[in-house]
């Protein structure tokens, strides 16, 4: 097999120094291959945001890479100048964000902001950054590209940002799309408008998709391959048909049945999961879901942290249902 | 006190609300109608779920109901009493009667009070109780909504979201409502944190014979909760009826397209069909046609020329849709 396009290793990112210091991400390793979509889920406070920051150095100031590598394409970004770093974000690595209104600039036009990178990173000259624009925000669903070009951010609605935040992203034709909570903020009907749109987008391009969420559901409908992530951790990795329906981490099954589905009738009751994520999960030994877990103290995994497989490709810290009778979900 | 069971508890009658653009000058100042011609009835004993997306009106019902908006055109009832013409000091016998939820329950709790302060606020408004009583009645509530009495001495920034959305309800239920309205009360929630709360009120309804109304976008944590189902778009309800039939099959092409966007953790529904809609919410529509028809991939001519009147779905118990085509042939609009 050749080498992934995103290869992270053994990521350690700590906030803050000396006493105050906090584990943001502990040990995470995952790789995102060429065409494919990995999905990084877990709930707010689990690491998935800073682990994408960190793959473009765009940690806040208090944040910092203490471990572990991230290569891209053979090179190490924790090693690059920022020089180098500008050359790949963008052309190289694209990210989206699900506040739009923030990763846009009010001041700007949309056709301004849209043509500035390829302009920079591809060369083109005004005329033709203009015109592949156009071509961009139409694949995207937008009725009127023309017209959207000439307005501001705030003269559009939320689902039309994204989709514009979206043409932005790919107009360099990143290898890797990097797309946090791309969204959360937005009606479903038009998320599954913009999610088609991007698995569209990587049929054609052949890039490599990051998706952080919260939303099983959505990781579910969308994913290749899925990473579940718990306190700072990667606890369970898979191809999704195997993380979906044989779950081996507790945490990932806890996820699954805590989600209300609209087709399923109130019969099955919820699973709730007691208490919330520990906010300072640095110091914690063996299972970081153990104070919270259904199996309590008999559990024979609360003590491990290694990962094992359970199948080849799935590897997971726990493995409570790996070969259980109730497996299958 | 519950003499006329057969009456609705909570009633709509052609609620319209028209707001003004915020921006603009005087002269020329835009409106729009967030609520157009809405009729709605909450039985007493059944949760109504309410269900739409952005900016589709639902968050107005249900403050038009509270008595916090006052309707533009038609009228609300509360057990038998016309409500929206009443003035505030008028309304305020009634207030204990019916409570509110919000979502953001940072905002919506004093942050300088204790929780226990914040518990015991209303009883001590409303004259029900103060002193040890009202101190053992908020130990007796925080119980109910699964939260330990200690809790009581905290600020609400020492609590999560989740136990924050607890003091809230319980709040609600000091004065031992006979209607909560509850505004997406769990979507700023962690999955986890909203399947406690979720629980929780399904629990309270059981336990305290609560009639509620539910505001959601999610129709996953709608359903988990209501017996009936009213569908909003763009204002109007398109689609209402009981939960299980309205789910299983739906009579608006809306709201099939609400139900095939909304994601599920079933690995075997990944490739199912859809219905999917085009575009955003389109907000001149066509005179006199369907709110959705430029959206809709059943539409067809002669959805130009219906309007968005509700209809009785035919051979179907208490149920009524807004479309006039159906779902008739279908398959050709869905992949």
């Amino acid at each position: 097999m050749s080498q992934p396009l995103l290869d992270i290793r053994g990521l350690e990112i700590t906030f803050g120094r000396g006493d105050g210091a906090m584990t943001a991400a502990s040990g995470v390793s995952l790789a995102v291959n060429e065409g494919e979509i990995l999905s990084l889920v877990g709930e707010s406070g689990s690491g998935k945001s800073v682990t994408a920051l960190a793959v473009l150095r765009l940690l806040p100031p208090q944040g910092r890479i203490t471990g572990g590598e991230i290569r891209f394409g053979g090179r190490d970004l924790c090693a690059l100048s920022e020089e180098a770093l500008d050359e790949v974000r963008g052309a190289g690595i694209a990210m989206i964000f699900q506040d739009v209104m923030y990763s846009l600039n009010p001041v700007l036009t949309i056709g301004r902001q849209m043509t500035e990178g390829m302009r920079r990173h591809l060369g083109l000259s005004r005329a033709d950054a203009a015109a592949r624009a156009a071509q961009l925000l139409t694949r995207t669903g937008l009725r009127d590209a023309a017209g959207t070009m000439k307005k501001y951010p705030h003269q559009l609605s939320g689902g039309m940002r994204q989709r514009v935040m979206i043409a932005m992203a790919v107009s360099c034709g990143p290898k890797l799309l990097i797309a946090d909570e791309p969204t959360t903020a937005l009606d479903v009907t038009i998320q599954l408008q913009i999610m088609r749109m991007l698995k569209q987008l990587r049929d054609d391009t052949g890039m490599g998709i990051l998706l952080i969420t919260h939303d099983i559901g959505l990781v579910a409908e969308t994913a290749d391959r899925v990473a579940v992530m718990y306190a700072g951790q990667c606890v369970e990795q898979a191809p999704a048909e195997a993380l979906l329906t044989r779950p081996a981490h507790a945490y990932t099954r806890a996820l699954m049945r805590s989600v209300p589905d609209a087709r399923d009738h109130r019969a099955t009751r919820l699973l709730s999961i007691p208490g919330s994520v520990p906010e300072d999960y640095g110091q914690l030994a063996g299972c970081r879901f153990a104070p919270r877990c259904p199996h309590g103290p008999e559990c024979p995994w609360r003590e491990r942290d290694e990962f094992i497989q359970a199948e080849p490709g799935h590897i997971t810290r726990c493995a409570w249902y790996v070969g259980r009778a109730d497996h299958a979900v | 006190m519950r003499c006329d069971v057969d009456r609705p508890l909570m009633e709509l009658r052609g609620v319209s609300k028209r707001f003004r653009r915020s921006g603009g000058n005087s002269l020329f100042q835009s409106t729009f109608e967030a609520v157009r011609d809405v009729s709605l009835t909450v039985r007493r004993g059944e949760t109504l779920g309410i269900v739409g997306e952005s900016g589709c009106g639902k968050s107005t019902v249900a403050r038009v109901m509270m008595g916090i908006e006052r309707p533009t055109r038609g009228e609300v009832w509360f057990d038998g009493v016309r409500i929206d013409r009443l003035s505030q000091r008028a309304l305020r016998p009634l207030r204990p009667r019916f409570q509110m939820v919000f979502q953001d329950s940072a905002s919506s709790l004093n942050p300088r009070k204790t929780v226990g302060a914040l518990i015991a606020a209303p009883m001590r408004f409303h004259g029900v109780a103060r002193g040890a009583a009202a101190r053992e009645r908020t130990a007796a509530l925080l119980d109910t909504v699964g939260l330990p009495a200690a809790m009581a001495l905290r600020y609400p920034h020492e609590l999560s979201g989740g136990q924050r959305q607890r003091v809230c309800i319980a709040r609600a239920l000091a004065l031992n409502p006979e209607l909560l309205v509850l505004d997406e009360p769990v979507s700023a929630l962690d999955v986890s944190v909203q399947a406690q709360v979720l629980n929780l009120l399904r629990d309270l309804q059981a336990k305290l014979d609560l009639t509620c109304v539910f505001i959601g976008h999610g129709l996953g944590a709608v359903r988990y909760v209501s017996d009936r189902i009213a569908v909003m778009y763009m204002g109007r309800v398109v689609e209402t009826g009981p939960a299980e039939a309205l789910f299983a099959r739906p009579a608006h092409p809306y709201t099939r397209a609400l139900l095939d966007a909304a994601p599920s953790a079933d690995y075997a529904l990944r490739d199912r069909p859809r219905l999917t809609l085009a575009g955003e919410p389109d907000e001149t529509p066509p005179p006199g046609a369907c709110s959705l028809c430029r959206r809709c991939p059943l539409a067809d001519d002669a959805c130009l020329r219906h309007d968005d009147a509700l209809r009785p779905v035919p051979g179907e118990e208490g149920r009524q849709a807004a479309c006039a085509r159906g779902m008739k042939d279908a398959a050709s609009g869905i992949e």
